[in-house]
């Protein structure tokens, strides 16, 4: 078993409304999966069962070997080892970019003050945006603040890292410098899961793509073999929709 | 004025015009300055516990002020009515002086009545708030109820109740040392028992409602890096929804400054005790009613100051009133 996550039949429900209706995949170190799929699929919900940020009706979720789902789990250890990157970034607004990061380090990894500043100056030094440490939230523009939102994420060195939907809170001339940031990650070797409809990033980084609809992954495969040869018909419907949706891509 | 920023870099407003902060600021530093000197002279320099203090200004030069100027309008006639009225001025201060002392050691008691029960009250409110806002069922309900029985029956009913309701008034009594030197006597306690318990419910309603208004995905991204709840509220949903509160929170201040005269009712010698045992000893109701409320004025508008200060410090880009943009 040497996947890092392993899914495996996952079910939710919200009320009557079954979201996930048996969800199973599995990640290798260093993959960059992504997760496409019309709204109301079951992406987010998906993103959010790892991190037990929502709870699953059934099924089972194995990081590292361990499963993650029973009552008896740390979810607090776990999501110390399983970072999250927000769509509207959730930056803690009382903080400066610097303290955004160091609150994990500190109260979560209970690391000194020294310690914890070092760790994310280096990280946000690596999203670029250790010259804005002390700017709060509401001094940055949405794509620094995602990009915060990552180092924020990452100075916990987590096994994996989610990513719901990282660009789409942001204006357009905004989402190349938080795809650029994502994609060195990708390539640093970093665990990633990505909720995502952002093609150039898909096509760039990503291992696989699941294409998610009405719950179930319908279809999964190399990014490049989904766009030439979608075997599915709701892959195929889907991708052209974003394609002319964002004015052909590539 | 200059654009002046807080320390975070937040702009505040320009406040007052030069002039008027210089004469807001006179009169401001005139009261303090004459009340804390008061209140040392009386207890340490010339302590005299069983009253008959001598005011800082003598009564005569004011005295015959009014005498001097009455005469004045008596022998113009007409045009004598603005020296009638200046001659009322010299006889209000005149009436009023004598009881100033008295009312300084009232104010002593106003202002510990209020600065110790809205603390006391914070500490209360706040884990109240959190109760409401993020407990179970059970906790809300009984945060609810608290808040609601207090809010809804009268200050003065719940002190009489604490009063002469309860051992409480007996039991502190008891308590060595109270009503001994500077230690008040058990009335003080039980008001600021009464006033803590009220005011509590008041400010978990203020700090309440300025939790809600903390978006939901903070404590999400808390909880997202290991937090635990009542961490992520402590560190993240708590400190933004406390600057949110803080104009609420001064209302409730400056209210319990005013509320804090209800002592009166359970024997506490507060500013509004003192005034009014004196008006009823010297039937100058208006001099001592009127000096009453100027107090009360400064005080409330010293809490203003306070918190339109403490406002400015704990102003954060993006958070609260001065941070918007």
């Amino acid at each position: 078993m040497s996947d890092l996550l392993r899914v495996d039949d996952v079910h939710k429900s919200y009320g009557d409304e079954e979201v996930l209706k048996g969800i199973s995949f599995e990640m290798d170190r260093g993959d960059v999966d992504v997760l496409v799929g019309p709204s109301g699929s079951g992406k987010s919900t998906m993103l959010r069962c790892i991190n037990r940020l929502t709870e699953i009706d059934s099924g089972e979720i194995y990081l590292d070997g361990e499963n993650v789902t029973t009552p008896d789990t740390d979810v607090n250890a776990l999501r110390r080892n399983v970072g999250m990157v927000f769509q509207d970034f959730n930056l803690f607004a009382h903080l400066t970019a610097r303290k955004n990061v160091t609150l994990g380090l500190r109260k979560v990894k209970g690391l000194d003050k020294a310690e914890a500043r070092e760790i994310a100056d280096a990280q946000l030094e690596r999203v670029g945006l250790l010259a804005q440490a002390e700017s709060y939230p509401a001094e940055l523009s949405g794509g620094q603040k995602q990009r915060v939102g990552i180092a924020r994420a990452l100075a916990m060195d987590p096994k994996l890292l989610l990513f719901d939907e990282p660009t789409s809170a942001l204006d357009p001339e905004l989402v190349g410098e938080v795809v650029e940031v994502m994609a060195d990650l990708a390539s640093e070797g970093m665990t990633m899961l990505v909720v995502s409809h952002e093609m150039g990033f898909v096509r760039s980084a990503a291992t696989d793509m699941f294409v998610l609809d009405d719950g179930k992954i319908v279809e999964r495969g190399a990014p490049t073999d989904l766009f030439e040869n979608p075997e599915h018909e709701r892959t195929k419907s889907f991708l052209q929709g974003l394609n002319s949706a964002h004015g052909g891509d590539g | 004025m200059s654009e002046r920023t807080t320390a975070r870099g937040v702009p505040v407003d320009g406040g007052l015009p030069g002039w008027r902060r210089a004469v807001g600021g006179g009169a401001f530093a005139l009261f303090w300055g004459w009340l804390v000197v008061r209140w040392i002279h009386d207890w340490f320099i010339v302590p005299n516990p069983a009253g008959d203090r001598t005011p800082f200004v003598p009564v005569g030069p004011f005295d015959a002020a009014n005498e001097v100027l009455l005469s004045l309008a008596d022998s113009l006639g007409v045009l004598g009515v603005p020296f009638d009225w200046l001659a009322g001025v010299f006889a209000f201060a005149a009436g009023a002086i004598p009881s100033l002392p008295a009312l300084a050691q009232g104010a002593w008691l106003t202002v510990v009545l209020t600065v110790v029960s809205i603390a006391l009250g914070f500490v209360l409110a706040v884990p109240l708030s959190v109760a409401r806002v993020y407990g179970g069922l059970g906790l809300r309900w009984v945060a609810l109820s608290f808040t609601e029985l207090i809010r809804g029956t009268p200050l003065l009913a719940q002190l009489f109740v604490l009063y002469y309701g309860t051992n409480l008034t007996v039991f502190i009594r008891n308590v060595p040392g109270v009503g001994m030197g500077m230690v008040p006597d058990q009335a003080v306690w039980v008001a600021i028992i009464g006033f803590t318990i009220n005011s509590a419910a008041y400010q978990a309603e203020y700090i309440r409602s300025a939790l809600t208004s903390v978006h939901s995905g903070q404590l999400t991204a808390a909880r997202a890096i290991g937090l635990g709840k009542v961490e992520g509220i402590r560190y993240v949903v708590l400190p933004q929804a406390l600057r949110y509160a803080i104009p609420g929170w001064s209302n409730e201040l400056i209210y319990l400054i005013k509320y804090s005269s209800l002592a009166t009712f359970i024997t506490v010698g507060e500013l509004f005790n003192q005034t009014e045992s004196i008006a009823n000893d010297t039937y100058r109701y208006t001099e001592l009613f009127v000096t009453a409320g100027l107090f009360y004025l400064a005080l409330v508008l010293s809490a203003s100051l306070v918190m339109n200060s403490v406002e400015d410090w704990t102003a954060i880009p993006g958070i609260g009133q001065s941070g918007e943009r």
